[in-house]
């Protein structure tokens, strides 16, 4: 880690994201004072990382967690709670809740050796977040999770999203990032090497022009200027940098009675952002 | 405060679930359960009546002064065999407790409480000295109340040992808590902690160990080792001296030994807090 400092809004879906080694689980432990920095400190609402009070507003989710297997889930959402010094009377009404937040509510009586993978980050998601954190932070939250646990874990999250908690997603998944985070930071060798909206960072790559069954000499014509097209089941489909050539393919098509199928923005994959980010 | 209470009985209490899913709880309950049923079977074969009787046959005339003799030297038997092996069982038992809350996976997820280290390795400290107490007043407290009721003779002395034995294991714990911090080891902490009780079965020969060494260095080192080392020998000597009613010299092996411990659990936390997870 060398000098990072992150801004995250309150109330908003942060996503961190770097190659392997980059330093994304490191600088989140040092956040949560499992590591300790070398030198200098790590702040968290203002407040020094080492001191166990500074850790109270947030909720966290480790990759590759360890539940102990003794537990039942409720037991195991009770011992969190305590832990972070909810009352007996506090933690028995939000027990229920919480697995009925994550969908578990039928499942805590039963022990967490016989929950499944999805099971477990869900469980682990209501321990985070079972004293009302105002900050979540998740390591790789859906690693290993089957579709349908991964929309479920969104949901979940979404809901608190509105709710205004601030969320903190460390991952490498980077389409789901992409679905989810509204902000997010890439690092390199241990650096911040791009921050910045989601939709900055993705935005202005050109536009895409589908077109049903133009004349063979108009798509010709028009491949000409386009930066790239591709032909598929009877659609002629045309990729425009600019905005100008785009209105000037839709002109050259309306003038010959073509259909047009669709007209779209095109942006960059947050893969894309990533790659370019990471090969400088 | 009240936050530092609901953290410390939490830790506790998982302890607790923990040692009772490794099945260490009912280990040592059922090896304290199985000793109380042999006591009783003993005191069934009427073991009293007939040292009582041998007694007799040598011509002593105070019957009660002799069963109550008897009965003291049976309490001081059991007290040193509970002493000795129920402390290695104990040790044995427990080792394992520290390596696994600093499991990856698991020790991150404690750390990010707000609950500062050292309050999260005392209270597995606590947790772990409860659980085998529970064990030793059991066991103690069943055997005095079978020869209690069998004899008739309640010798409340007895019941130090539980003081002095979990006394002892506390002492043994901070070293498996090191042990356990540094390297992750529960083989290595129950070895270290049983080379320290054979260690100061030699070590409390001082006396004859001063006047057969040659160099006055050697002898130096022979009390160091002596004074700083725990004393776990002389301990379960002076449980035995006091349950038999007889003078001990001081109370030096129970403050040096509480100073070692606190010197060891001092640098266990020193460890832990340093440590990245």
């Amino acid at each position: 880690m060398d000098g990072i400092s992150l801004q995250v809004p309150r109330g908003t879906i942060f996503g961190l994201l770097g190659p392997n080694g980059a330093g994304k689980t490191t600088f989140v432990k040092m956040l949560l004072s499992a590591v300790h920095p070398t030198r200098g400190s790590a702040l968290i609402f203002g407040r020094n990382a080492r001191e166990p009070e500074a850790r109270r507003p947030i909720g966290y989710l480790p990759e590759n967690h360890r539940f102990p297997t003794y537990f039942t889930g409720a037991g195991m959402l009770d011992f969190y709670a305590a832990l972070s010094g909810m009352e007996w009377g506090e933690r028995r009404k939000r027990i229920p809740e919480m697995l009925e937040v994550v969908g578990l509510e039928q499942w805590g009586s039963v022990r967490i050796g016989k929950y499944s993978k999805g099971m477990l980050q869900r469980l682990g998601l209501a321990q985070a977040l079972i004293h009302s954190p105002s900050m979540l932070i998740l390591d790789e939250p859906t690693d290993g999770v089957d579709p349908v646990g991964r929309r479920q874990i969104r949901d979940v999250l979404t809901r608190f999203e509105e709710q205004g908690v601030t969320i903190f997603i460390n991952s490498h998944l980077l389409v789901e990032v992409e679905t989810f985070c509204r902000e997010v930071a890439i690092l390199d060798k241990g650096k911040v090497a791009l921050s910045g909206k989601m939709h900055d960072l993705t935005a202005g790559k050109g536009y895409r022009l589908t077109v049903a069954e133009a004349p063979e000499a108009l798509v010709e014509a028009l491949r000409v200027k386009a930066a790239s097209f591709a032909s598929r089941n009877g659609f002629a489909d045309f990729q425009f940098a600019t905005r100008q050539l785009a209105n000037e393919a839709v002109d050259l098509l309306r003038e010959q009675r073509c259909e047009i199928e669709s007209l779209a923005p095109t942006t960059s994959t947050l893969e894309d952002v990533f790659v370019r980010t990471v090969a400088k | 405060m009240r936050n530092s209470w609901i953290a410390t009985t939490a830790l506790v209490r998982d302890t607790f679930r923990e040692a009772f899913a490794r099945k260490i709880f009912w280990g040592l309950f059922g090896l304290s359960t199985v000793m109380i049923l042999f006591f009783l079977f003993l005191l069934r074969i009427d073991l009293v009546e007939g040292g009582l009787a041998a007694v007799s046959a040598f011509g002593r005339i105070n019957a009660t002064r002799d069963v109550d003799k008897l009965v003291r030297g049976v309490y001081g038997g059991i007290a040193a065999f509970l002493y000795s092996w129920g402390m290695f069982l104990a040790v044995f038992a427990s080792a394992g407790l520290i390596p696994s809350v600093l499991e990856p996976g698991r020790i991150e997820l404690l750390l990010s409480k707000p609950v500062s280290r050292t309050h999260i390795l005392l209270g597995r400290y606590l947790g772990n000295v409860l659980v085998v107490s529970c064990n030793i007043i059991y066991l103690v407290l069943g055997v005095w109340i079978i020869l209690g009721v069998k004899t008739g003779i309640w010798s409340p002395l007895f019941l130090v040992s539980i003081a002095t034995t979990i006394f002892a294991f506390a002492v043994l714990l901070s070293v498996v808590i090191l042990i356990g911090v540094l390297f992750e080891s529960a083989a290595l902490a129950t070895m270290v902690a049983a080379a320290l009780m054979i260690m100061s079965i030699i070590l409390a020969q001082t006396n004859i160990m001063l006047r057969l060494l040659s160099s006055e260095w050697s002898r130096q080192i022979w009390r160091t080792l002596y004074y700083v080392l725990p004393k776990i020998y002389d301990l379960g000597g002076m449980t035995l001296n006091a349950i038999q009613s007889r003078s001990f010299d001081g109370f030096m092996p129970i403050w040096t030994s509480a100073l070692f411990a606190a010197v060891v659990l001092g640098c266990s936390l020193l460890v832990f807090a340093r440590r990245d997870f």
